[in-house]
Order: structure tokens, then C-alpha cells, then sequence
């Protein structure tokens, strides 16, 4: 159907198709789909409609006396059998117009109405009013600052979700190469999976805290204790004498990084070892001992077979990894407290969006949500393209 | 290369407790000649998979040895034998191109890019698939695979080449090409080849020697016409050959071997019970012959005729008797006599099944 409306808008113009470059064709292409689902969405409605007119009816009426007449309740019975469909989808699409599709029209509408109150929904006019001042981080309001939480949150998706699906995969190995008491390994390492998030962030900031002056030895926590052991002198992991680099006006708070790094790592790697492992138990032993004739090496089975073969898996788990990354909270809350760090210099996009919401500045809320879906959007898309090309499906 | 198997024992736990170890190979000798071409045979679960992975060094036997020429490798791990090893389900690699596949052996072998390509592309043309070495494994037939598989096995140019039930999955009339292929490539190479398969009429149409296995233990080994024509018991006659073994109760008495009330051949062997083992081309149509069949229906073959008949002493519920279609038969007739040959006719001992030469 979208291929005939494509044919025919091709068709209409006269003059020879102008050549675009390969960009420039896919959003003219992907203009004209648009524009032919909407064109068939209206002709279904007019259709309907054209029912009631007088017209119609008369239309009706002629098509009735020609051919035998059904029944009202048989007409009944079929029409509504014919439109079953929309029946059962109804609870669920009633449910996301309210939730889901309501809320993104609304904030992309509202993102670019300017000076915009919540309260009241008054405002000063329409405009990009909204998305430069969040951009310069001029909100005049003292909240977070949106090309930080960018970085933060980019910064730890991309250094985080990598990691942990690498540990993931050595950890599954592993598993998967011991034969004796394997379930309780693997209880025990899907254990974290069930633990709270705030609960986790609370005890490794204890972990990694100094209470008292970062002299004063007899009151850090383990990761210090430990650090000592090598002669290194306690930092201050999470406190506000957190060391940090300073680019600009961008603050790189690297010392809450490791930390924020450690936390996502260690609480990614259950659910990411029960996807992986599970997807090597199913591999066929036959490949392995096929390798294992023609000499291959363990570090060769792993990254030539065993990898590969769960590469299905594997871009799963990233995907949805940084998916999750992006919209990252409650963890940084858990472990730097509600103002995420000192002045927010480890806030994150939702903690973010969080903040104006709070401050009831909902204006910047809904520019800096629309960004966020749109860097998502453009992450997926990047990493779907370099995953299938990667993946052969069994 | 010479291959020598000692007392191979093969003994896998069993899974619960207290209950009985299977033993999937019991006490095997074997020799095998340099560049011959070896069938283990058997019904499935008699073992011969086991001893071919024991070969290759995937199991380790329970206790024997195996000796590659004078060197023992019992110990010695898989890929330290050089032995390729193709399996039933062919094991290609599913997200690498064929040539991947074939070369993966000389990767880890780490030999040079050039040489590697060229080796790769030497065992793709022995097996006739150099045009196919871009594709997927999932975009060949299963004979273009087993192919592929069989390339992945020679390129390393392995001492022993081992094939696990090559033809299993593959239709009738690829079969019977693949397994000439099977003998083509294994005379071009000469390589040392141990094959396993439990299609009778495959291991004796392609081998040279012939390895015969039932429960573990080895029956009889030699070439496949001698233990056709000279089996050592009742197992290994009933095993081979295309119409089976016809099989019957009999006894001697006084030098003299009876069917039923019929004396059927003569024997040096005193009195006892036995069976008689006669080959269904065994039978002479004569009018005054030694042995009664009741006759069911006559078959025509076109080159021959078999008849198909019963006989109260038969073990199976029908005799099947092969004649040539020039020998006039009476129509119609209820009862046929015929006469055996004797180098058709075995006796086998009624308790050990052993063959009474």
C-alpha cells in the first residue's frame, strides 16, 4: 500500500526526478511514506463518514437492493467481527494515549513555549527560548546544568555498560567451564539483581565514605582501608572534598566516576550473566569440540566461537544497556544523595529533567526530555546499524 | 600412519546413583594399516562413536592404549595428534564464510596468511567447493557442507582422518555419491581413515577393512567380502548383507545337519544343536532337492527372482531365496525343493552363537 502512494507521488511531477544527494533522498522518501499513511489514513475516515452523508446512504441503499440483504444482527455480528481487533488493542491503547502518547506530544509542544508555567499554563509566546537557555545552562535558577549531566551521563553509559557486558561474558565463561556446584555460583551472582537500587547506592557510598577530615585514618571506609594497605592516602570518594578535573566550566569529578562506574558495573553484571550464560548453555558442544581437534586456544574459542555465537545476546544486552544508562537516577541519588554530588556535578539527564520539575521550571524539563529522546534515538539507531552488521542469527 | 588399539576399555559412569556403569567399549584390539580406509560397523549403541572420539582425543579411555605408528597417544590431547575429525551434524561455524571455516585449523596453527590461503583453497578443490567459499554454511545443501566439513578435516593435513556417521544426514542418492567421494579423496590423499556408520551395505561397498561391533565388543575385523562370506558368529552373518541372513533351527546328528526332518548338509562336528545360517543367494532350484520351502509368493527382480517362502524351522517369518531369472520355476507350485550351496551354509552353536567351521 505505502509502496503504491510512494509510485504515485513519483509519478505526478512531470519534469525528470531531481537527483538528491543519499541523505536528502531518504528524508524526501521518508516525507512521502508519512504523507501516504496519513493520505490513507483519510480516506479510511472519509470513507466512513461518506456512510452517513445523504449521498452515501442513497449509495447504500442502491447496493442493498441489488444483492440479497442480510440481516441487521447478521451485519451487525460481521461488522464487529470484522473489527475484533480494535476491540482487544482498545484497553491497551487507551491506556498509552493517556500515558504515553499524550505526555510526548505535550512536552514537545510545550518544550517551545517560552516562560511557561506550570501552574497557570500561561506563557510569553512560542520560540527556542527554552532550548538555548538550557544549552548555555542560563536557567538563573541554580539548578543542574544540562551540558554537565550530559557528559556525566554519556561518560558512564559509555564506559559502564562496555565493561560490565565484557565482565559478564568472562564471568559467564567461567561459570559455564566449572561443573560442581554451579547453581549456587549462580544464585549467588544473580543475588544483586534483586537487591533495591537506593539500598545498594547507600552501602557503597559507605564503602567508599570518610567521615571525619580525610587525615584522620580511623573513620574511612573499606575501599580506603584497602588503599592503605599500598600506601595510598584516603580519598575522599564521595564527600565534598571529592577530587576533580576541571575542562572549562565542565567538572569532571573522577574520583565519583570510579565509584558511579564501580556501582553500574557490579549492579549491570547479574542480569547480563543470566542472559549470556543461559545463551551458552545452548550452544552445541560439538563446536567446542570441533575447536578443541582443530587445536584452537581458549582465548581463540572465546572471542572466534563462543562470542559470536551469542552475538544475538550480546547486542541485546548493549542496547538495552545504554538505553538504560541514559536514563540513569536513582542509583546516582542513592550514592551522592538528592543533589546528585556537590552542586550536581554528577547529575544525570533524568536527574535533570528531575530538578526543573522540582524548581517548577518545566519549560527547561520538557527541552531537556526532548533532547534526551532525540541523543536515545540517535544512540539506537547508531548502535543497531553496528550490531546487525555484527550478528548472524542462528 | 599405522594405528594400534590395545585393550581399549571404555567404562562412562552411570548417572545415578547405584546404578550400572555402561561399558561402551570392552577390551578392543585392533590393528589398522597404514592408508586403508576403516569402517567401524554396528547397530547404534554399540560403541563405535566412542571408540572414534577416544581416537581423536575427545575421550579418554577408561584403560588400553591407542598407538599412532609406534608412538603412544593415549594421554596425548586432541589437537596435539593431528587428527581430523568430521562430526555428524558437520559443526560449521555458523557466522564465519566457508573459507573461514576451512582456514580456522591453520589459524590456530598460526601459519602465514599466503600459505594459509593456499592450502585452504588446495583442500577446497578435493572436495570440489572452491566456488562456495564466500558463503554462509547456512546457504549450502547438506552435501556442499559435509564437503566443507571434510575440507576442514584434510587441511591441516592430518594423520588420521575420522568421520562420524558421514552420510547420515544426508538423502539416499547423495549418499551413494558421497560415499565414492568418501573413497576418491581418501585414495588421493592416502590418509589413515576411520569412519563409523550403521549402514551395512556403506562400510562394505567403500571399505577396506571392516571392523564389526555389537555392545562393545568387537565381533570380527577384515576385509568386508571375508567376513561376508566367513563370519565368526551368528551376529556378524545375521548384521550383514542385503536381503538378510536366512536363519534356522537345526540340529546334527551322526555327521549330518538337519532343518526340520531334512538333511541339508554334511559336517565333521558331533551331535548337538544348532543354527543354519544360509545366505539367501545359496538356494539351486532342483526338483529332488535337499530342503522343502513353502512358497508364499515369487518377487521378480528383472536380473534375478527371489523367492519369498516359509519354513516351520526359520527364525524369521520368512525365507528369502535369490535365483537367477533364467531358472524356470514351476507356477504356481505350493512346496519348492531346493539344494544348498556349502559355502553358503553356516552352523552356529545353539548356546554361544558362535560359528561351527
Amino acid at each position: 500500500m505505502m509502496e503504491e502512494k510512494k509510485d504515485n507521488g513519483a509519478a505526478t511531477p512531470q519534469t525528470p526526478p531531481k537527483k538528491h544527494n543519499r541523505v536528502a533522498q531518504y528524508f524526501i522518501d521518508l516525507g512521502s511514506r508519512i504523507k501516504g499513511w496519513f493520505v490513507d489514513k483519510y480516506t479510511a475516515v472519509k470513507d466512513f463518514f461518506y456512510g452517513f452523508t445523504k449521498a452515501g446512504r442513497e449509495e447504500k441503499k442502491a447496493l442493498a437492493a441489488e444483492g440479497p440483504q442480510l440481516s441487521r444482527g447478521e451485519r451487525f455480528r460481521r461488522g464487529l467481527k470484522a473489527q475484533s481487533g480494535w476491540i482487544f488493542v482498545a484497553p491497551a491503547l487507551i491506556l498509552m494515549a493517556v500515558f504515553t502518547f499524550y505526555p510526548i506530544f505535550a512536552a514537545f509542544f510545550n518544550s517551545f513555549k517560552q516562560g511557561y508555567s506550570g501552574m497557570t499554563g500561561k506563557f510569553n509566546g512560542w520560540g527556542f527560548d527554552n532550548f538555548i537557555r538550557v544549552l548555555k545552562g542560563d536557567t538563573g535558577t541554580g539548578g543542574a546544568n544540562f551540558v554537565q549531566c550530559l557528559v556525566n551521563t554519556l561518560l558512564l553509559t559509555f564506559i559502564s555498560v562496555p565493561l560490565s557486558t565484557l565482565l559478564a561474558l568472562l564471568i559467564s565463561v567461567a561459570l559455564n567451564s566449572i561443573k560442581k556446584v554451579q547453581k549456587a555460583y549462580q544464585t549467588i551472582l544473580f543475588l544483586p539483581y534483586l537487591t533495591n537500587a537506593l539500598a545498594m547506592g547507600a552501602v557503597f557510598a559507605t564503602f567508599f565514605k570518610i567521615i571525619g577530615t580525610a587525615s584522620n585514618t580511623e573513620t574511612v571506609g573499606i575501599v580506603n582501608i584497602i588503599l592503605g594497605w599500598f600506601g595510598i592516602s584516603p580519598i575522599d570518594w564521595v564527600g565534598l572534598q571529592s577530587p576533580h578535573w576541571q575542562i572549562g566550566s565542565l567538572s569532571i569529578p573522577w574520583a565519583k566516576y570510579i565509584v558511579a562506574i564501580v556501582y553500574e558495573v557490579w549492579s549491570g553484571l547479574p542480569f547480563k550473566i543470566l542472559i549470556l550464560f543461559s545463551a551458552m548453555q545452548s550452544i552445541n558442544k560439538q563446536y567446542y569440540d570441533a575447536a578443541q581437534v582443530d587445536g584452537a586456544s581458549r582465548w581463540t574459542i572465546l572471542w572466534k566461537i563462543t562470542a559470536p555465537m551469542i552475538m544475538p545476546q550480546i547486542s541485546y544486552l548493549l542496547v538495552t544497556g545504554i538505553m538504560g544508562g541514559m536514563k540513569q537516577y536513582s542509583a546516582i541519588v542513592g550514592l551522592f544523595g538528592e543533589t546528585m554530588g556537590m552542586d550536581y556535578d554528577m547529575g544525570t539527564m533524568v536527574g535533570y529533567l528531575y530538578n526543573y520539575i522540582e524548581l517548577g521550571q518545566t519549560g527547561y524539563a520538557f527541552a531537556g526530555s526532548l533532547m534526551l529522546f532525540v541523543i536515545i534515538m540517535i544512540i539506537t539507531w547508531i548502535n543497531n546499524r553496528v550490531t546487525k552488521k555484527r550478528t548472524t542469527y542462528r | 600412519m599405522k594405528i594400534t588399539i590395545q585393550h581399549l576399555t571404555k567404562i562412562f559412569p552411570s548417572r545415578t546413583k547405584g546404578g550400572k556403569a555402561v561399558h561402551a567399549v570392552e577390551d578392543m584390539n585392533i590393528e589398522i594399516p597404514s592408508g586403508k580406509l576403516v569402517g567401524l560397523l554396528g547397530p547404534s549403541g554399540c560403541g563405535k562413536s566412542t571408540t572414534l572420539f577416544m581416537l581423536s582425543g575427545l575421550e579418554s579411555p577408561s584403560s588400553g592404549k591407542i598407538l599412532f605408528d609406534d608412538q603412544d597417544v593415549t594421554t596425548l590431547a586432541a589437537e596435539k595428534r593431528g587428527v581430523g575429525l568430521v562430526f555428524q551434524n558437520y559443526a560449521l561455524y555458523p557466522h564465519m564464510t566457508v573459507e573461514q571455516n576451512i582456514r580456522f585449523p591453520l589459524d590456530n596453527m598460526r601459519i602465514k596468511k599466503e600459505e594459509g590461503n593456499a592450502r585452504a583453497l588446495d583442500a577446497a578443490r578435493l572436495v570440489q567447493i572452491e566456488d562456495l567459499m564466500a558463503r554462509k554454511p547456512s546457504e549450502l545443501s547438506g552435501g556442499q557442507q559435509q564437503r566443507v566439513a571434510i575440507a576442514r578435516a584434510l587441511v591441516k593435513m592430518p594423520n588420521v582422518l575420522l568421520l562420524d556417521e558421514p552420510l547420515s544426514n544426508l538423502d539416499a542418492r547423495l549418499r551413494l555419491q558421497t560415499r565414492e567421494e568418501i573413497k576418491r579423496i581418501q585414495r588421493t590423499t592416502g590418509i589413515t581413515t576411520v569412519f563409523v556408520t550403521h549402514d551395512q551395505e556403506e562400510a562394505m561397498s567403500i571399505c577396506d577393512i571392516m571392523v564389526v561391533m555389537k555392545l562393545g565388543v568387537m565381533q570380527q575385523i577384515g576385509a568386508p567380502q571375508d567376513i561376508y562370506d566367513d563370519p565368526n558368529n551368528l551376529f556378524v552373518a545375521n548384521f550383514l548383507g542385503t536381503p538378510p541372513i536366512n536363519i534356522f533351527k537345526g540340529r546334527i546328528e551322526g555327521g549330518r545337519v538337519y532343518i526340520g526332518g531334512e538333511a541339508v548338509a554334511e559336517t565333521h562336528y558331533g551331535d548337538r544343536e544348532v543354527y543354519v545360517g544360509i545366505r539367501p543367494e545359496g538356494f539351486i532350484y532342483n526338483e529332488d532337492g535337499a530342503l522343502t520351502l513353502n512358497v508364499d509368493h515369487i518377487e521378480v527382480m528383472g536380473r534375478d527372482k527371489s523367492v519369498v517362502s516359509t519354513h516351520e524351522s526359520s527364525t524369521k517369518p520368512t525365507v528369502r531365496c535369490i535365483i537367477d531369472s533364467d531358472v524356470a520355476l514351476p507356477q504356481d507350485a505350493a512346496t519348492l525343493r531346493f539344494n544348498i550351496k556349502p559355502y553358503k551354509l553356516f552352523l552356529f552353536d545353539a548356546e554361544t552363537e558362535e560359528r561351527l567351521r
